[in-house]
């Protein structure tokens, strides 16, 4: 690719002590991409998107945020790169103690320092995005599942970020919800937004990413646009993979 | 600022053991031994009412509680003044002061016994009692020989930090002149009167390292 | 049992009375004085925990056990008779000086040693024990709270100030109110450093009629009223829960009352 990767991955190997998670991964996510990246539990994708924003530490390698190495980054400056990337967990963590709107525009205005009447018309302006307008003063024990999600979603994006990670954001739902969460986070690459999205939801992997790529023991396995990794699967690893994942009967040994 | 303990080396018997030799135990001898007999009368006291109120939930239960927040709700002084007046009208005669402190104090921590181990029965999962009625033990027989034994083992941090906070209490006897290590040190302090910093710095040395130490004993895990 | 009567009006009426009241407005006094004090140390112990490095910890780790293992009332009669005694003379004139403005409603003069030294001594005592409740309802609050708030780009302050302390105050509100209750009761002590408080008073007045049995029913009948009063007051102007529900139900006041004292802390 010609442009500048949105995310870079350079040689990044990440260990808890003796327990290695992460070897020598070498990724580039496009700007605009929509990126699924899937695996067996245990394989360290979730690791890999939480060293973009640093809630772990690198062990060695680079990542590099619009051409940026950012392993050097302290304080005020690591404050001001978060606000860049949106984070989205599987537990949604909402701030129990404030209301829908005020979650979505809590660091809008801490961090970014916008003024109380902007932040707030930005947090509207989001949760209608996302279809929840009228729950605004609502707080997250008084909203299911789906609209926790969904409200997470728009407080990631409350600070105009270029990238949003998401980290398994349906896992933690009933079934019936999964789907409201998944028109939302189908919207959001129209207007440009990187994303990159760990998941077990293979049809928002075949439906909505651009590109796949399949994690196991701690390496990139296989790579591939959908059709590709979904239609004809290189390596045998891959191909049990989404047979267990696709028809669990099936794949479970005798 | 010049420190001059000699006031404490010229009266260290009489700080530690008051008037022992006369058959009046007294200073830290005294303040231990309130604690202890205090912490055994509370600790039967609590645990049979907790018993009680485990066993026969309902009214029982109600009036326990209600009897355990009337105490709690007043100051411990007011629990000793009132059994310096009540024990001599029921009792009649004289009854040592230092007795009507141990039972104020027994009195007035059994409802937080009572509580805490209340609270540890119930802690242990309802399959534990359910088990046992299964094969045919009796209410009382469960309460005795499957719940008790693994709450008590639970609760063994509790009933220190409950005999901690007993040794501090002793020194409420203070207020009605009986001769336990505050009440004496304060004599000591009437005697010399300029040395009160040497005194109250080294009694608050002697608590510090007897509740200090019964909390840290109990914080590293015993070896049976 | 000889025969018991009764004379009442021995202990609420003239005299007595004047005491009763005078007592239980100085217990009031040197309770809400004890209490603000005990809160700012609170923060500030809490603080000092959380700040990095090793010396705050260190520094508020000694605090807390020193206090905790030593008798409040040698710890009163510590700050009453020996480090009292090292406040600047000047000072100490200033206070033992008549000062029309530092006298409270029924003639309780607050700029006075033994009201200081128990306030003190009260409110030093009780912050242990309310940074410990708060610290064990910072430890509630999950942790995906503070990875939010970090992924978002909040500081470790911000994050306290709005994410973690709001919601640790919500869990901790109902221990936080026994200590304070705890407070109240504990200023019945400072009779041993001669506060006339509510105590001392109806010891005065059983030296003055003999009425002992009056005196004491009364005074016990204000304590549990005022222990009531305290608690659903502070329950109810207290933090609750964003959706309006309580953490626990409060059955009864008095249950506040007990959990205050369960707690381990001491001379109630």
């Amino acid at each position: 690719m010609g442009t500048t990767p949105a995310i870079e991955f350079r040689k990044i190997c990440k260990s808890y002590g003796q327990l290695r998670v992460l070897r020598d991964i070498d990724l580039k996510v496009a700007p605009g991409q929509v990126m699924a990246v899937c695996g067996p539990s245990g394989s360290g994708k979730s690791t890999l998107l939480r060293l973009v924003n640093r809630l772990e530490s690198i062990s060695t390698g680079e990542i590099l945020i619009d051409g940026v190495p950012t392993a050097g980054f302290r304080g005020r400056k690591l404050q001001q790169l978060r606000t860049e990337i949106g984070f989205v967990f599987q537990q949604f963590n909402l701030y129990a103690n404030l209301n829908a709107a005020d979650n979505v525009s809590l660091a809008l205005r801490n961090v970014r320092g916008v003024s109380r009447e902007k932040s707030r018309a930005r947090a509207l302006e989001l949760l209608e995005r996302v279809g929840l307008a009228d729950k605004a003063t609502c707080f997250p024990s008084q909203l299911s599942g789906g609209q926790q999600q969904r409200v997470a979603i728009a407080r990631a994006l409350a600070t105009d970020p270029k990238v949003v990670l998401f980290d398994e954001p349906t896992s933690a739902l009933d079934p019936e919800m999964i789907g409201e969460v998944l028109r939302v986070m189908q919207e959001l690459p129209k207007s440009g937004i990187t994303m990159m999205v760990v998941t077990h939801e293979m049809s928002f992997a075949r439906d909505i990413a651009d590109w796949v790529i399949f994690i196991d023991g701690g390496a990139i396995v296989e790579q591939a646009a959908p059709a590709d990794f979904f239609g004809a699967p290189v390596h045998e690893r891959t191909r049990h993979f989404l047979q267990q994942i696709l028809s669990p009967l099936a794949a479970a040994p005798k | 600022m010049g420190f001059d303990f000699s006031v404490i080396r010229d009266n260290l018997p009489y700080l530690l053991w008051g008037r022992t030799a006369y058959g009046e135990p007294g200073g830290l001898l005294l303040t231990v031994i309130m604690a202890i007999c205090a912490g055994v009368l509370a600790l039967a006291v609590g645990i049979a009412l907790a018993l009680a109120a485990w066993r026969y939930g309902g009214w029982t239960r109600r009036l326990l509680f209600a009897w355990a927040d009337f105490i709690r709700g007043i100051p411990l002084l007011f629990v000793i003044f009132w059994l310096y007046f009540l024990i001599p009208a029921l009792f009649g005669g004289h009854v040592p002061g230092a007795v009507t402190v141990i039972v104020a104090l027994a009195w007035f921590s059994s409802a937080a016994i009572m509580y805490s181990t209340l609270a540890g029965l119930e802690s242990l999962s309802a399959g534990q009692s359910e088990a046992g009625i299964a094969s045919g033990l009796s209410q009382s027989q469960v309460l005795w020989l499957i719940l008790l034994p693994q709450a008590i083992s639970n609760l063994v941090p509790s009933y220190v930090g409950l005999l901690v906070s007993l040794i501090k209490d002793t020194s409420l006897a203070f207020i009605v002149n009986v001769p336990e290590l505050t009440t004496v040190a304060e004599q000591v302090n009437n005697r010399s009167q300029i040395y009160p910093m040497e005194i109250f710095l080294f009694i608050g040395l002697l608590y510090f390292i007897l509740c200090g130490g019964l909390s840290w004993a109990a914080r590293t895990p015993a070896r049976f | 049992m000889r025969g018991i009567t009764f004379d009442w009006a021995g202990v609420v009426t003239g005299q007595p009375a004047q005491w009763l009241l005078s007592g239980f407005l100085t217990t009031v006094y040197v309770t809400v004085a004890g209490c603000v004090l005990a809160s700012a140390v609170a923060l500030v112990v809490v603080a000092l925990r959380l700040a990095p490095g090793r010396v705050g910890r260190y520094a508020a780790g000694t605090f807390v056990e020193i206090f905790l293992n030593t008798p409040i009332l040698v710890q009163m009669l510590f700050w009453y008779f020996a480090a009292y005694g090292l406040l600047p003379r000047t000072w100490r004139l200033f206070i033992n000086a008549d000062h029309p403005w530092a006298v409270l409603p029924v003639n309780v003069i607050v700029l006075a040693p033994e009201f200081l030294c128990a306030a003190w001594g009260l409110g030093l005592f009780t912050a242990v024990f309310l940074a410990q409740e708060l610290r064990t309802g910072l430890n509630a609050v999950p942790k995906g709270q503070t990875e939010a708030a970090m992924a978002q780009g909040l500081s470790s302050w911000q994050t306290l100030r709005f994410v973690l302390l709001p919601q640790a105050l919500v869990n901790a509100w109902q221990p936080l109110v026994g200590q304070y209750l705890n407070l109240m009761k504990l200023s019945s002590l400072a009779t041993g450093i001669g506060l006339a408080e509510l105590t001392s008073q109806v010891r005065k007045i059983e030296s003055y009629n003999a009425h002992s049995l009056e005196a004491f029913a009364v005074g016990t009948a204000i304590y549990l009223a005022l222990g009531v009063a305290m608690g659903r007051l502070l329950l109810l102007v207290g933090p609750k829960r964003p959706d309006r529900k309580r953490s626990a139900p409060p059955e009864r006041a008095g249950a506040l009352v007990v959990a205050s004292s369960a707690r381990g802390s001491d001379g109630i």
